[in-house]
């Protein structure tokens, strides 16, 4: 899976709606793109549904990828923002639910992990908030650069690098990691 | 040389960073049919976008058939209080109007026909 092959399948996507080759750049990202956004939300069929979003809106937006950066980058970008979207959404929905005296959306609703489910990743990411969650993602499990992070979350390089420093540090405090046990 | 320098400083990985990342890496999750899902919404969304103009176009000629009618009884009436005799002169020199403007809609709806195959 290399950049060069990903660059021509969105050029000959771009040239002539070619729909096979969208197809393509689907089934060849969709295992990172749905695992990012399952370490977000923590919810397997909500990060599907909004892997699915993320897909449609990239088939929208695909003549501006500009092709300097990798297409996995881009495409997290918008599966963040996808995120951060539902996200907003559901607060509101939350708020407007209150508001008419009716009872949250029932948790047991969503396919979350059952507790004794729960890996040392989900308890390493519980401590993390939303934001450092993102970054240590794109960071260690879809091995972004800090370039490529910066551009995916529309921060400078500098605070990505602080962000990460602060989650690396929650990490260390919460689970009482001492430098000698790495590795 | 200051952006190699910075590329150097991302790229040099310590114990935690390998700790971390053995942490976070997970198996590439089994295709499962969501593929052929995203491609399924893609492909209605792109009959969609062909159908909207033809349906416009008739959706359109729906609207305007009744206003069109009125104002061809307009213009009809309208060329009764012409004089015969400019009505004459216009027809020797346009002899065959009613053949080039079948002509010119037939055109366009071939171009409208090719531009949708090409899609």
């Amino acid at each position: 899976m290399t950049r060069s092959e990903d660059h021509q399948l969105v050029a000959r996507v771009v040239s002539g709606q070619d729909a096979n080759a969208f197809g393509e750049l689907v089934s060849r990202h969709q295992s990172q793109v749905r695992n990012f956004l399952r370490k977000l939300t923590g919810d397997f069929a909500l990060a599907d549904d909004l892997a699915q979003d993320a897909f449609m809106h990239a088939w929208d937006k695909l003549q501006t990828f500009s092709g300097s950066g990798s297409f996995i980058g881009w495409l997290l970008k918008i599966a963040y923002t996808t995120f951060l979207q539902s996200r907003r959404r559901s607060k509101r929905y939350a708020e407007i639910l209150q508001d008419v005296g009716q009872s949250m959306v029932d948790e047991s609703r969503h396919h979350s992990m059952p507790a004794e489910e729960v890996t040392d990743l989900e308890k390493l990411l519980a401590v993390l908030d939303e934001e450092e969650r993102a970054i240590m993602v794109m960071s260690y499990a879809c091995g972004l650069s800090h370039r490529e992070i910066s551009d995916a979350t529309s921060m400078p390089v500098g605070s990505v690098k602080s962000v990460i420093f602060r989650a690396k540090d929650k990490i260390r405090t919460n689970f009482d990691i001492k430098d000698h046990q790495y590795g | 040389m200051t952006s190699k320098i910075i590329n150097m400083a991302d790229s040099i990985k310590d114990a935690e960073d390998r700790f971390l990342e053995s942490v976070f890496r997970t198996d590439s999750l089994a295709d499962n049919g969501f593929s052929r899902m995203v491609m399924r919404r893609i492909r209605r969304r792109l009959w969609v976008k062909r159908l909207a103009l033809p349906v416009a176009v008739v959706v359109g000629a729906a609207v305007a058939f009744k206003p069109l009618v009125g104002l061809v009884a307009m213009l009809a009436g309208i060329l009764q209080v012409v004089p015969n005799d400019m009505l004459e002169t216009a027809n020797q020199a346009l002899p065959h109007l009613s053949t080039y403007i079948l002509g010119a809609m037939l055109l366009a709806a071939c171009l409208l026909g090719l531009r949708t195959i090409e899609e």
